[in-house]
C-alpha cells in the first residue's frame, strides 16, 4: 500500500498534433515492467494503451498539473511540450517524430531536440527499442537548476514602453 | 496601450504565454485558432478556423483578420509564429500598427516559410537561437529565447 502511494510518475505526452503510435505502443508494452506508473496523454494516437493510464487531450490547467507531478516526462520533439518539461527541469526523454513513419509533415524539428540535447536533464533516442535505457539513464542525470533568460521578455518591455512613450506624448509613432 | 497576440495553436501558443510577463499593465488580446485546450485562456480572444496552407481558407482569414484590426485597433502586434500571423502582419503594415515577429523557437538553424515572408513586412524580426542569424539578412536580431 505504502509502495503505491511514493510511487514515481512518468508522463509520456504526444501533443496535440498527428498522433504517434510507435511511442504509445512501446510505452504501453514496457509499462508493466517499470516501477514506475505510467500516464499518457495519446492525443490523435490510433493505439489504445492497455497496461498504463491514458487520456486524449486534456486543457492547459490540467496538463500543467501532471507536468509538476511527474518525476519523469517522455515526449515528442514539439516546442510547447518541450517548452513546458525544460522550464520545470524535470528529467525528459524526447522521442523525435520521424517523417519516415508518417509522424510529422517535415522533420525540422530535430534541430530543436538536438540543440537540447546536452542541456541539463534530456535524453534523446530515435529508436523506441532504447526507450528503457533511456529512462533509466535519463534519472542518473543530475539537477542543474537554470536561471531561465529574461533577456527577449527585457527587450519586449523596453520596446513597449519606447512606444507608449510615445503615443503618450502624442507622436503618431516613434 | 493596446497589444495584439497573433499566434498558431500548439507550441507557438506555449510560447507566447511564456511571454505574457512582458504584457503587464497593457491591454492585449489573443488571435489564435479554435483548440481543446483554449477554452481555459483567460484573455479576450478571436478564434479562427485552421488555414495551414490552404488558399481559400487563407483569403477567408484575411478579411476575418482585417475586421478584428480595424475594431481593435492595436498599437503593437505580436507574433511566435505561423501562418495565422501572415495576414496581421500585412493588414499592420499598411494601417501603420507597430509589429514584432518572434522566428519560433523549434527553429534552431533553418527559416520558417512564414519567417521568410514576414521578414519584409515586420518592423522588428527576432530569432530564438544564434546559429539562425546567418540564414536571415540584417534585421534579423537574437535577443535571446523565450527560455
Amino acid at each position: 500500500m505504502w509502495g503505491e502511494l511514493f510511487r514515481e510518475m512518468i508522463f509520456v505526452t504526444i501533443g496535440t498534433y498527428i498522433g504517434f503510435d510507435r511511442l504509445v505502443k512501446k510505452m504501453d508494452e514496457i509499462a508493466s515492467n517499470l516501477n514506475e506508473e505510467v500516464v499518457m496523454q495519446i492525443g490523435n494516437t490510433k493505439y489504445e494503451p492497455k497496461n498504463s493510464k491514458w487520456f486524449k487531450f486534456l486543457d492547459n490547467e490540467k496538463i500543467d498539473e501532471l507536468y509538476n507531478k511527474a518525476d519523469i516526462i517522455i515526449a515528442h520533439d514539439g516546442a510547447g511540450t518541450l517548452l513546458s518539461a525544460i522550464s520545470l527541469n524535470k528529467p525528459t526523454v524526447i522521442v523525435p517524430r520521424l517523417k519516415k513513419y508518417g509522424e510529422c509533415e517535415y522533420e525540422n524539428k530535430f534541430d530543436l531536440a538536438e540543440a537540447l540535447k546536452n542541456k541539463g536533464r534530456i535524453v534523446v533516442i530515435y529508436d523506441v527499442e532504447q526507450l528503457k535505457d533511456a529512462i533509466q539513464k535519463v534519472k542518473s542525470l543530475v539537477y542543474m537548476p537554470s536561471e531561465r533568460d529574461k533577456r527577449l521578455i527585457s527587450f519586449l518591455k523596453e520596446y513597449i514602453a519606447t512606444l507608449d512613450r510615445g503615443i503618450k506624448n502624442g507622436k503618431k509613432y516613434q | 496601450m493596446k497589444i495584439g497576440l497573433i499566434c498558431n495553436m500548439g507550441g507557438h501558443l506555449t510560447e507566447m504565454l511564456f511571454l505574457m510577463e512582458a504584457f503587464d499593465k497593457h491591454e492585449i488580446f489573443f488571435i489564435t485558432y479554435n483548440d481543446p485546450r483554449i477554452n481555459k485562456l483567460n484573455y479576450k480572444k478571436y478564434l479562427l478556423g485552421y488555414i495551414g496552407t490552404d488558399f481559400c481558407k487563407m483569403v477567408r482569414a484575411f478579411f476575418k483578420i482585417f475586421n478584428i484590426l480595424i475594431k481593435e485597433k492595436p498599437n503593437l502586434i505580436i507574433s511566435t509564429g505561423s501562418e495565422i500571423a501572415i495576414p496581421a502582419f500585412i493588414f499592420a503594415k499598411l494601417m501603420g500598427i507597430k509589429s514584432i515577429y518572434i522566428e519560433t523557437w523549434s527553429r534552431v538553424n533553418n527559416k520558417s516559410r512564414t519567417g521568410r515572408i514576414l521578414y519584409f513586412v515586420t518592423d522588428v524580426f527576432l530569432v530564438q537561437w544564434q546559429d539562425l542569424l546567418k540564414e536571415y539578412g540584417k534585421k534579423a536580431r537574437y535577443v535571446g529565447g523565450v527560455i
